[in-house]
């Protein structure tokens, strides 16, 4: 008898370690709907409406981060050079995640003082990571898991940084 | 009826249940990179061991609190590549990871307690951390994803 397979991405679906349907959370994480007990996890309210477009404005000030810290270090530029990229497809999909959304998104803080890019934009990514971390909690379905997915990958982000 | 009003705890069971059964092959898979690198370097993957045992036996308690079956590990597994070098097993130490953070993030989606949500997020956070740790370590490139998990 053969054993299961420990799986990595691609057989993620199959048995034991990973059920999960990549597809259905990102479908679900669009809006999308399909079985009920789904389409009850993914019903919003306007309350969840407001918090998910505010994480949007959270992540366009991310993504405004990242622009000026790669502006004003071209080493952390050429060194990091998926970060920023990745931090813009986050936005990508909380946007479609949020359609009709307005959020007033504030620029940073401050800008990043000379030679301290690099740490001043892991403040700034950890800020983003805990409100979409924290936005999570607050949500169901499809939100939850998208707003889990990019705070989960900002994390990263910050450990990229360090 | 769950706290958000919506969905039963049936839904969430399951998915903890599929979590667990990726903290059961975590571990089994962690035993493989340890023996897999040198002993110098397999503290890393010890302590990773640890994390996930931790969250293996909290889920078995969570379930049978809920008086829900908890998954038991399957006898064996089988690797998705061959691991014969300590890069190997990094590769396979992410692989690993990336499960774990494709099922806790199915129990985000599928999850009607805040308290499951909140597990959740404890969860991934961290092990994106390992994962980008391991993949640096494999030489695989970005070393980071966007959206970890989907």
């Amino acid at each position: 008898m053969s054993s299961p397979p420990l799986p990595g991405p691609r057989t993620f679906s199959r048995r034991t370690l990973l059920a999960v349907s990549a597809a259905g959370l990102a479908a679900a994480a669009a809006g999308c709907t399909s079985s009920p007990p789904e389409d009850e996890r993914n019903a919003v309210t306007s309350e969840q409406a407001d918090e998910l477009a505010a994480q949007v404005a959270v992540q366009e000030t991310l993504v405004r981060a990242y622009e000026l810290a790669l502006e004003a270090d071209p080493a952390l530029a050429a060194a990091t050079p998926e970060l920023a990229d990745q931090a813009r497809e986050q936005l990508d999909r909380l946007q479609a995640a949020a359609p009709g959304s307005t959020p007033e998104a504030t620029p940073p803080p401050d800008l990043p003082p000379p030679g301290q890019g690099q740490a001043w934009l892991r403040a700034q990514v950890a800020v983003a990571a805990t409100s979409h971390a924290t936005a999570a909690l607050a949500q169901t379905g499809g939100r939850a898991a998208l707003l889990g997915s990019v705070a989960a990958g900002l994390r990263g982000h910050e450990a990229r940084l360090a | 009826m769950a706290d958000d009003g919506t969905t039963s705890l049936a839904d969430e069971n399951t998915a903890l249940d599929e979590a667990l059964a990726a903290e059961h092959a975590a571990v089994w898979g962690y035993g493989v990179v340890g023996a897999a690198l040198p002993p110098g370097e397999r503290a890393a993957a010890a302590a990773a061991e640890a994390v996930h045992r931790d969250l293996r036996d909290r889920l078995i308690a969570l379930l049978a609190e809920r008086g829900a079956e908890p998954a038991l590990p399957e006898a064996g597994y089988a690797l998705p590549f061959p691991v014969l070098s300590p890069v190997d097993a990094a590769s396979l130490a992410a692989t690993v990871e990336e499960g774990g953070v494709a099922a806790w993030l199915r129990v985000l989606d599928r999850a009607a307690e805040r308290s499951s949500r909140a597990l959740a997020m404890e969860v991934l956070g961290a092990a994106e951390v390992r994962a980008v740790g391991w993949r640096t370590a494999a030489g695989q490139t970005p070393v980071t994803r966007a959206l970890p998990g989907l």
